[in-house]
């Protein structure tokens, strides 16, 4: 039996895919960039993730293509990283991430001196999950529910991870805040 | 209302109801929650850096896409084109003083190894006697390369070949692991640098310089008997 279904011709099909994934670029390199932490890595990463969007158009139903694109890029970037064995640990520093002292410290006012250039090294230092649920989140400016679809979790799960990265960086930016005195 | 709930409308930064300064007024964590993320959300917007895609890879993206329709790959074929459309933007990109020299030259030796496999010019002088291979390249190169044949520790030597790096003519020695080739390129450089290991596209790459003379090896093999290999040639 052939096809019923109506088929695009490649001509459209390739400018409906350039007017619905092309736009989104630098947020799916801003993605890979902040998973992959390296620039080349994140061009070859993106550069797949578009070749297999583009294979798999067919199956995009509408809807936000920025949402559909970044689920891709992130599954292109999980599997290049596991491939490569980039076992991410979870880098724990007792300094860093242990308990806070029992004293309450002035937080608020550390976190505001946090020095330039150190909210990049504190999000480059969280674990890739929580990384990933923070760019969305904070750069993207993506809902609960726009993440959860993307990391293929549940919203609870989103809303943990963001939680647990936002106080990890607020313990790593209150040290380096510190330092910087 | 649940902390949860709050959490969300704090972080949406959704318009404040009357059930959210209620609960804010009688939930001294929430409270402490909502400063904490308004106070990163500012410095992440105004210091953390947001990675815009540099103009060659959109130029990458649409050659792809507008290209034939990708289906039944030739992957060497495809693999070669890659590298070889990286290392052309890796040159660009150098020009923006954007990638490393470092970076680039292992864009370039991945990129040399890659044509050795996909051309028919992967060996210039065909021989497991390193006897042979080494003095052939009396004459060709201002230097006088280390060649060892580790056969039996099962990396046959089976030839080398000409190559260019860094400004300098540089051999290529070539040696077989199983299916597998390994291409071990070698030139002098002055600067004495640390072993570096690099990957890309499931080739690996270790660089290191010893006695003045760079050695860089490249194949698919997986990493570890790329270890073993420099490790054994390094003795």
């Amino acid at each position: 039996m052939s096809a019923a279904t109506v088929q695009m011709d490649p001509a459209q099909q390739r400018l409906s895919f350039e007017q619905t994934v092309l736009p989104h670029l630098d947020a799916a390199y801003n993605l890979a960039r902040w998973l992959t932490r390296n620039n080349q890595d994140a061009e070859d990463v993106v550069q797949e993730a578009y070749l297999r969007a583009f294979r798999f158009f067919d199956g995009f139903r509408g809807g936000d293509g920025r949402a559909w694109l970044l689920a891709v890029v992130r599954n292109t970037c999980f599997s290049w990283l596991r491939e490569r064995g980039r076992k991410e640990t979870i880098e724990f520093d007792e300094h860093v991430h242990g308990e806070t002292a029992a004293e309450p410290t002035p937080e608020i006012t550390l976190l505001r001196k946090a020095t330039l250039g150190a909210i990049t090294d504190c999000m480059n230092g969280l674990p890739l999950e929580y990384r990933e649920a923070f760019v969305l989140r904070e750069q993207e400016d993506m809902s609960y529910k726009e993440i959860s679809e993307i990391a293929g979790v549940p919203i609870g799960t989103v809303m943990s991870r963001l939680s647990r990265a936002r106080k990890r960086l607020q313990s790593c930016l209150q040290l380096k805040g510190g330092f910087s005195q | 209302m649940t902390c949860e709930s709050a959490q969300e409308l704090i972080d949406m930064a959704s318009p404040s109801t009357p059930e959210l300064a209620e609960h804010l007024e009688s939930c001294p964590d929430c409270r402490k929650m909502q400063e904490e993320i308004m106070v990163l959300r500012n410095i992440v917007h105004e210091q953390a850096p947001y990675h815009r895609a540099p103009a060659s890879l959109k130029r990458r993206i649409l050659a792809q896409t507008r290209g034939p329709r990708p289906v039944p790959w030739n992957w060497l074929a495809l693999a070669a084109s890659v590298l070889l459309v990286a290392s052309i933007a890796g040159n660009v990109a150098l020009l923006r003083s954007r990638v490393s020299p470092k970076q680039l030259l292992a864009a370039n030796l991945i990129s040399a190894h890659v044509r050795s496999l996909a051309g028919t010019h992967l060996i210039d002088v065909p021989s497991s006697d390193r006897h042979t291979v080494k003095p052939w390249f009396n004459g060709k190169l201002d230097f006088s390369p280390d060649v060892k044949d580790l056969a039996s520790d099962g990396f046959p030597l089976a030839g080398g070949r000409l190559e260019y790096f860094e400004g300098h003519p540089a051999a290529a020695l070539v040696f077989e692991r199983r299916k597998h080739v390994i291409n071990l390129f070698t030139w002098p450089s002055p600067a004495a640098e640390q072993r570096t290991e690099a990957s890309s596209k499931g080739y690996h790459l270790i660089c290191w310089t010893q006695s003045a003379i760079k050695y860089c090896a490249v194949s698919d093999v997986n990493e570890a008997e790329l270890r073993q290999f420099v490790e054994l040639y390094q003795k």
